[in-house]
């Protein structure tokens, strides 16, 4: 909104003088005054006069109203007609879309100043044949972007709930349709406003445009040129006004797109560098040699307008060689965060605070950016949960698979792409050679995961971080992907995080399970032991919200709180049955309730007891 | 069974690309399904992504114009219907989606948006509208007061209750609920489950209930309809075809959905390679090609949808053997 | 395959239908053409002359014959005389376009060359000086007009500070010191836009492609930061790049015009203005259609090079 204010402003405060020109006290802009030709500054002429001895200040000011009255009208009657032809086109598709959108389009084949020459060699220069020709240059912007937005406008789902509603293609059109598309259009009368004036004062300067006297910045321009070694002042004021007046509307039309389209603007992002030099770290605990990995009190905090967030706070989890631990919660529980910190691969606003990843000897929180490059995709791998856009469009599956291999070995590029052939084999991808060749768009979704997962094992990972393999996959899909990672894990012994949403896969294909709520681990253990006798209120809802047992599902209510709305005490208290009086006073600490089981609930013996009686 | 109050026979889609100089290539969305729902009868439609599941639903509603075959509500063919008097059928016939953020129109209240249908079939004086609205938030477990609030200030399963509320504010006989809760999180998902349960019974709603997963529909609906491909290859009572399947692609569909309980764990049944492409699909079976138990004869004429036990139909012609 | 054959036919229609509209714009006009291009400022033309005229530019015809006369010689390359001197247009255009697709093609390098490697540095450190600098003054070449920096530079360097000269033309084969000296100007002019329209397009697609889920991958994989860099940032970058490039060579082509007549430079637009001012109908036709030509070839090259940048094009 705040960039709205300044070229607004401006562009409004020349609006307005050109709208009031005739009130205000100004000499004649079209009286000669041979005498005082050229003349500096005089008294009764500010800027001085011109070749003809006509008031330069005047004329800049007559010269906005013709330039911004030719604008304005061309660009109402373009938008008028234009938006018009976008909503038919769009709307009715077929033949309407031909007849209305791809006629006009045919315009856009000229480049815009030439048709507007052709239209003037035939019906002469004027404010008149100037109006005509720039609406028809910019009738099919206005229905390109109209027709654009219709068509998107349509495929939703909330056009379609009003269309199931039985209303009128009238009332869809003007109530449902033209309020969502009137943004878009909006900025492009801004745009074509712009270009209008750029195209009005070209001609202009040709002497093909407004007819001499009359005013014009154009003709200013053109004017001044021709006596620009006496008075090179006089060709500053009109090319000042000019380039101002575009540069204003230039970015109120920017300022308006942003405003009609509100992608949160990214932050700043603080440099890497300087981040990963963090004071203020807990001194490193003593690496354990038997796990793989080994995360403890792992903090990420991430700065935000309103203040620093903790979406992940104070998370420990292991992993040995050949075990595969599940870390498992909703969305907005942190668990792909706590992924993407250990791999290094934080988004640029957000940072690890606190805590430490043992990868053997090697604290990956700590590591140099190039130490931590020779570790990714080498001795820990990872798979991400969309295939298609973790993929890279442009670049062929082997390609890709190839360059992961000859980023951690010394191989050439074909025996890389020999390599990949077989790790396409072994991931089970039918056909091998001819999709080796192949463009990620021409796989299905499954093979696309099985290019991901080859890619990972290139250099045979110690450990492998899969995150959500499967959420994007179909149900049969999704178990063949499971067993195959199952299988490659019986095979090479690699330890396995596998981050999901969903409790089935995680009984399918875990030996221990860390669930997450609200950016705390609540409860760890044996997936057996968690799912069978759950100890925190939040694991025994979520087992309860599944379609699995002969009872039907219970949701929880309520929603996972916002990082910055955390509850000071126990973050599940508000959704929890169980929660008294003490739960929100304080948080509760992460208890060991049995040999290798942890849960956050300062209840979890009363709760047993209760059940357990 | 009684009368049904809405009736696909032999309904067919085919999607044909457009273009000057493209050459269409047809895909087959639907083919030659027939579903059939009583008055406040329940049927969940499951498959997996090309099955043609939603397209089954908007052709239903008559939101698709179907390419062959006739959808009957109430005793009328809807492609015969005047225009006018579509609209006021349209009042008895609703949809809630899938996205609960692309549903709602981001630029208008969610009262405003709930009050369309009352506007549009004129069912309450506008004076009432605002009175209406209210009881239909209190009806999905939100607050009257929200009718004031637009949608980005709610979050995901608030937004779907909304839907719901919009669907049902001119109280239909006939509800599509388009996959409602597969982008939810698990715990919302069972809340909006037991929500249009309540309403199902309640407000006596036929449901076509669209999933993608079959233990979700299991506790829902009273039918089940197995679709792959465009085609249905199992239809039953939820409760048997879930226990019992009969069909090879159910058998694979319920043993791919990974359990929580391993004692419930059958047998992983792994299909081979990926689905067909719809605009190529295989001759007979459209499942054969990754079906363990295809014989020659199954690529030859398409199973016909065939009586199956009690109550229940496959289109398998191996069906008995395999059981 | 299938692909490029379509639009190359795309291009050949939109060939016919640009030739069509400028066939039609004769006929369309309010009254009769040649009374139209014969009047100046309201005073009734002769009707001796306009009789002649209309003979000669074949209007007494039907106009199924005319439009098929036209045709025929648009695609022989007769595309008539002039009406002033006689002249045959397609000579005046062969003289005269070398040195106009000379001046697009130096603006065009000039464009890519500034602006793709400071929209990429102004990405990946963005919210720096380089950053803010640059992209405000991007914002003001986008703003000035080109005729106006024509113009200026003209004031400035040549008038003012004698640097440059004002303007002119040597042929390169007699003066090839002085044939680049005379291109300067005109081609920092003629880039202006389009290094603004370049540097934006490649910063925010670098910014939009850092962000993507891929670049994470080449990241997981261990990639080092330049290979990420060149093969998974700047190459996908460049498509909307492209794109953008396409699209801006109308003002581009238009802005050629212009500068052409602020340097003096004996391209295409000299005969052209001559002839609007004129109202030589047949040179003003045969050279719109001969830039419009351009544009259409072009965009057809800008489609190629997309298609050979993305895979996914040339399967749609």
């Amino acid at each position: 909104m705040k960039r709205l204010w300044l070229p607004g402003g401006f562009v409004a405060a020349i609006l307005l003088i050109a709208l009031l020109a005739p009130l205000l006290d100004l000499p004649n802009p079209i009286r000669q005054d041979i005498a005082r030709r050229l003349s500096g500054p005089i008294p009764g002429s500010p800027l001085g006069r011109d070749e003809f001895g006509r008031d330069v200040l005047s004329r800049l000011i007559w010269g906005a109203r013709t330039s911004l009255g030719v604008a304005f009208a061309s660009a109402l009657i373009a938008g008028a007609i234009g938006t018009m032809i976008g909503l038919v086109g769009g709307w009715f598709r077929g033949i309407g879309e031909l007849l209305t959108v791809r006629l006009v389009d045919v315009i856009l084949c000229f480049p815009p100043i030439l048709l507007a020459l052709l239209v003037v060699t035939l019906l002469g220069p004027g404010a008149a044949t100037l109006i005509l020709v720039l609406s028809v240059l910019y009738v099919p912007g206005f229905a390109r972007v109209a027709y654009a937005e219709v068509l998107s406008a349509r495929s939703n789902d909330y056009v379609e709930a009003v269309r199931a509603l039985g209303a009128p293609t009238g009332r869809i059109l003007l109530r449902t349709v033209l309020p969502n598309i009137a943004g878009p259009v909006l900025v492009q009368f801004s745009l074509a406003v712009a270009a209008a004036v750029v195209v009005e004062s070209g001609l202009s300067f040709l002497g093909l445009g407004v007819v001499p006297p009359a005013p014009s910045w154009g003709l200013m321009i053109r004017g001044a040129r021709a006596t620009m070694e006496q008075a090179p002042l006089m060709l500053l004021w009109p090319c000042a006004a000019l380039t101002l007046t575009i540069l204003a509307m230039n970015l109120l039309c920017d300022a308006l797109r942003d405003w009609v389209d509100p992608r949160t603007p990214a932050r700043r992002p603080r440099l890497r560098l300087v981040d990963r030099l963090l004071p203020g770290l807990l001194p490193p605990a003593e690496p354990k040699p038997e796990t793989v990995l080994d995360v403890s009190g792992l903090t990420v905090e991430i700065e935000t307008p309103l203040g620093a967030i903790k979406p992940v706070e104070d998370v420990s989890l292991s992993v040995r060689a050949g075990e595969t631990v599940a870390l498992v919660g909703e969305s907005g529980s942190g668990k792909s965060l706590t992924a993407t910190a250990v791999m290094g691969l934080l988004p640029p606003a957000a940072r690890p605070a606190a805590g430490a990843a043992w990868f053997g000897d090697r604290d990956l929180l700590r590591l140099s950016e190039p130490e931590l490059r020779r570790l990714r995709g080498g001795a820990v791998a990872m798979v991400f949960q969309d295939p298609m856009s973790s993929l890279n469009p442009v670049h062929r599956a082997g390609d890709q698979v190839a360059e992961a291999i000859r980023a951690h070995q010394e191989v050439s590029v074909a025996d890389a792409k020999a390599r990949a052939l077989d790790l396409f084999r072994r991931v089970g991808i039918a056909d091998p050679e001819r999709r080796l060749n192949a463009y990620p768009h021409e796989l299905s979704g499954g093979m696309r995961q099985r290019v991901m997962i080859a890619m990972a094992l290139a250099n045979r990972p110690r450990l492998l971080i899969a995150d959500e393999p499967t959420t994007a996959l179909d149900v049969t899909v999704q178990a063949q992907i499971l067993d195959l990672l199952a299988e490659l894990k019986r095979e090479t012994g690699t330890a396995l995080i596998f981050i999901t949403h969903s409790l089935a896969v995680v009984a399918e294909i875990a030996d221990r399970v860390t669930v997450m709520y609200a950016g705390q681990v609540v409860e760890q253990g044996p997936v057996a032991q968690v799912f069978g006798t759950p100890l925190h209120p939040y694991t025994r809802a979520l087992l309860g919200a599944v379609h699995e047992s002969d009872a039907a599902p219970v949701g929880i209510p309520g929603v996972v709180p916002q990082p910055h709305a955390f509850p000071t005490g126990c973050r599940f208290a508000p959704r929890c049955a169980h929660a008294i009086a003490a739960c929100s006073a304080a948080p509760p600490p992460l208890e060991e309730a049995a040999e290798g089981r942890l849960v956050r609930c300062i209840r979890w013996t009363d709760l047993a007891g209760a059940k357990a009686a | 069974m009684s009368a049904p109050l809405i009736e696909a026979t032999g309904l067919s889609k085919t999607f044909t690309s457009r273009g000057v100089f493209k050459r269409g290539r047809a895909v087959q969305a639907v083919r030659q399904v027939d579903v059939a729902l009583a008055g406040g009868e329940a049927v969940g439609v499951v498959g997996e992504s090309g099955s043609g599941k939603s397209t089954l639903g908007r052709l239903m509603l008559g939101l698709l114009p179907a390419t062959e075959g006739t959808v009957r509500f109430d005793g009328r063919t809807l492609d015969k219907i005047p225009r006018a008097e579509w609209r006021t059928l349209r009042r008895r016939m609703q949809i809630v989606f899938q996205d609960p953020y692309g549903s709602l129109d981001p630029r208008r209240r969610v009262g405003a948006q709930i009050a369309d249908g009352l506007a549009i079939h004129g069912l309450v004086p506008a004076g009432e509208q605002g009175r209406r609205v209210g009881e239909l938030l209190t009806m999905v477990g939100l607050d009257p007061l929200q009718a004031k609030r637009f949608p980005h200030e709610f979050s995901g399963g608030q937004r779907q209750r909304v839907g719901i509320a919009r669907a049902l504010a001119t109280s239909p006989d006939f509800l599509v609920a388009d996959e409602p809760v597969s982008s939810l999180d698990v715990s919302i998902q069972a809340q909006i489950l037991q929500l249009l349960g309540e309403l199902r019974r309640d407000l006596k709603l036929a449901l076509l209930f669209i999933s993608h997963d079959l233990p979700v529909v299991r506790h829902l609906c009273d039918r089940v309809v197995v679709m792959y491909l465009g085609r249905v290859m199992e239809e039953g009572p939820a409760e048997r075809v879930f226990a019992e399947p009969a069909h090879p692609y159910t058998r694979a569909l319920i043993s791919a959905t990974p359990r929580l309980d391993p004692g419930k764990r059958t047998k992983r049944i792994l299909l081979p390679g990926d689905p067909p492409s719809p605009s190529d699909p295989p001759s007979g079976c459209v499942f054969r090609t990754r079906c363990a138990h295809a014989i020659e004869a199954c690529a030859g004429a398409v199973p016909a949808l065939r009586a199956f036990g009690e109550a229940r139909r496959v289109a398998c012609i191996r069906a008995e053997e395999i059981a | 395959m299938r692909w490029f054959f379509r639009r190359i036919a795309t291009c050949l229609v939109l060939a016919w239908a640009v030739s069509l509209v400028v066939f039609m714009t004769l006929h369309i006009v309010p009254g009769d053409p040649a009374e139209l291009l014969l009047s100046t400022g309201g005073i009734a033309a002769d009707p001796v002359a306009v009789k002649e005229l209309r003979i000669k530019l074949g209007l007494e015809r039907p106009i199924l014959d005319q439009y098929l006369s036209f045709l025929g010689g648009v695609a022989r390359g007769d595309l008539g005389t002039s009406l002033v001197d006689e002249f045959p247009v397609t000579k005046e255009i062969a003289l005269r376009l070398p040195r106009t697709l000379e001046l697009i093609l130096a603006g065009t390098l000039l464009a890519v060359v500034l602006g793709i490697p400071a929209g990429t540095y102004a990405a990946l450190h963005r919210g720096g000086l380089f950053d803010r600098i640059v992209s405000g003054a991007a914002a003001l070449l986008l703003a000035i007009p080109v005729f106006v920096v024509g113009t200026l530079l003209v004031l400035v360097l040549a008038q003012m500070l004698k640097l440059m000269p004002a303007g002119g033309y040597v042929a390169f084969a007699q003066d090839p010191a002085k044939h680049l000296t005379l291109l300067t100007l005109p081609a920092i002019a003629i880039a202006k836009s389009l290094a603004a329209v370049v540097f934006r397009m490649t910063r925010a697609s670098v910014l939009d492609a850092l962000s993507k889920d891929f670049v994470r991958t080449a990241r997981a994989k261990g990639l080092a930061p330049s290979r990420v860099l060149l093969r998974h940032v700047i190459r996908n970058s460049l498509t909307p790049v492209v794109t953008v490039l396409g699209l801006h060579m109308g003002t581009l082509l238009g802005g050629t015009v212009l500068v052409e007549y602020v340097f003096n430079w004996p391209g295409l637009s000299t005969p052209l203005l001559r002839a609007v001012e004129a109202r030589d109908y047949p040179m003003v036709v045969g050279i719109v259609l001969t830039i419009s030509g351009l544009f259409l070839l072009i965009n057809l090259i800008m489609d190629l090079v997309y298609a050979a940048l993305d895979p996914r094009v040339r399967a749609a």
